[in-house]
């Protein structure tokens, strides 16, 4: 059956719209979703545009920042605030791969949703202690990420809600940002975000690893002697912590459960080497 | 649903499913042959159009959120019967295609990036190329005649 396809141009049209459907879908750039609808992933009866909703753009408020739903990698690659978490965001954006085509379109709050394991935004998210924002008929409620997040393809989100906007908080961290995939045009294998506190210590939060993010805390005795030492040994001072973090294995036709638990560990020291010695986070 | 676009600069409605593809609408509806049906994921780069000033794979985008954009395709960029746009040309020159397929992602990339960056550097071009997958060249031409196309254009605003 062919999905019905609205276009609101408010939030209300879209939680009403939402609210009166059985299985709707939320579209936000449409480049995981779409090509879901054309492989039959995925049957809705409802098809809810956000484009003219008026959820765009990346702002920063008292150094809070706000990414709205219908904010793209391009809308991210443009920001110029030196907000810790933009700058982490900006590495992250210039690395998503398919292209411009895919980084003028994709959402960030469209990956998140859509909790892909070997994406980068859910772990980053994670790391930046994001908070999401949902609307419904019933109102409006916010959920931490690390608690939307259920597990592979799945989040907390109900059927008749759409996430509106993530909130990041004002954060004096360090950020670094390291992903590992096999080729210019693959998927992520493993991701690490890597936040340097300034009390030496750092919390490092692993994509691909399971099918939530992994979130590690990283004592300051390990972080100081990161810039002494190369990235193996750093790793093998990780892997304890990266072993007993780490949940259940996640796997996809790219890598196996068992290179992704031996890679993660040097994916994560790279990240903390990053946010060490790279005063803009990497951004491009 | 009535689709309005404007394609190539003309005005178009077509009397549509507002939940197929776009690349559909263009070559089933309006003809539009050169923008090409790759892998129907977003991978491959070969459906790539211009919507409103902004490359995008047109396999990933239904006619429904379209409605009201201006799309180019490969075909506005020049007219048959009149001589190759300066990217086009520049991709003939430096041998930046064999097969073709890829070519409509390739060029409107290609132009996509000179108008944001006139002198591109490799990293440049391969960020900004990344979305398109070729099985014929290895890139090595492709990168080249970027360049090109870069010198050519910026010649091109010095002699006028």
């Amino acid at each position: 059956m062919t999905p019905r396809f609205l276009r609101p141009d408010h939030l209300d049209g879209v939680t009403e719209a939402l609210a009166g459907a059985e299985a709707p879908s939320v579209l936000g750039g449409g480049t995981a979703l779409v090509p879901d609808l054309t492989h039959r992933k995925v049957a809705p009866d409802l098809l809810v545009d956000l484009s003219r909703a008026g959820l765009g753009g990346v702002r920063v408020e008292a150094g809070v920042v706000q990414v709205g739903a219908s904010a793209t990698y391009t809308d991210v690659l443009a920001t110029t605030d030196p907000a810790p978490a933009l700058r982490l965001l900006r590495t992250l954006a210039g690395g998503v791969t398919g292209g411009p085509q895919i980084r003028s379109r994709g959402t960030l709050v469209g990956s998140l949703s859509y909790a892909n394991p070997a994406s980068d935004v859910p772990a980053a998210m994670v790391a930046l202690r994001a908070t999401a924002v949902l609307a419904s008929t019933r109102g409006t409620r916010a959920v931490p990420v690390a608690d939307l997040l259920t597990g592979a393809f799945s989040t907390g989100r109900a059927t008749n809600e759409v996430v509106v906007r993530l909130e990041l908080p004002a954060a004096d961290e360090r950020p670094g940002y390291v992903k590992l995939k096999l080729a210019e045009s693959s998927w992520p294998i493993v991701t690490a975000a890597a936040l340097v506190r300034t009390d030496g210590t750092a919390r490092v939060v692993l994509g691909g690893l399971s099918p939530v993010p992994v979130r590690l805390e990283v004592g300051a005795d390990v972080v100081e002697v990161v810039p002494d030492h190369d990235d193996r040994t750093v790793a093998d001072a990780l892997s304890p912590a990266v072993a007993a973090a780490g949940g259940e294995p996640w796997q996809d036709v790219l890598a196996d459960a068992r290179y992704r638990a031996r890679v993660a560990p040097v994916v994560a020291a790279r990240a903390l080497r990053r946010a060490l010695t790279t005063t803009s986070g990497g951004a491009r | 649903m009535t689709v309005r676009l404007t394609v190539n600069g003309e005005p178009r409605e077509v009397d549509t499913d507002p939940t197929r593809l776009l690349v559909h609408v263009l070559r089933e509806d309006l003809g539009l042959t050169g923008t090409h049906v790759g892998c129907l994921t977003g991978d491959c780069g070969a459906c790539t159009v211009e919507l409103d000033d902004r490359t995008t794979k047109s396999c990933s985008v239904l006619a429904g959120q379209a409605d009201g954009a201006e799309v180019t395709t490969v075909e506005g960029l020049a007219d048959p019967d009149r001589p190759l746009d300066p990217v086009q040309q520049a991709f003939w020159d430096e041998f930046g295609f064999q097969c073709g397929f890829c070519l409509p992602g390739m060029l409107l990339c290609t132009r996509e990036l000179l108008r944001r960056d006139p002198e591109p550097d490799d990293a440049a071009v391969d960020l900004a190329l990344n979305g398109n997958l070729c099985r014929c060249t290895g890139y090595a031409g492709i990168r080249r005649a970027v360049h090109a196309a870069a010198c050519r254009l910026r010649s091109d605003e010095v002699a006028s």
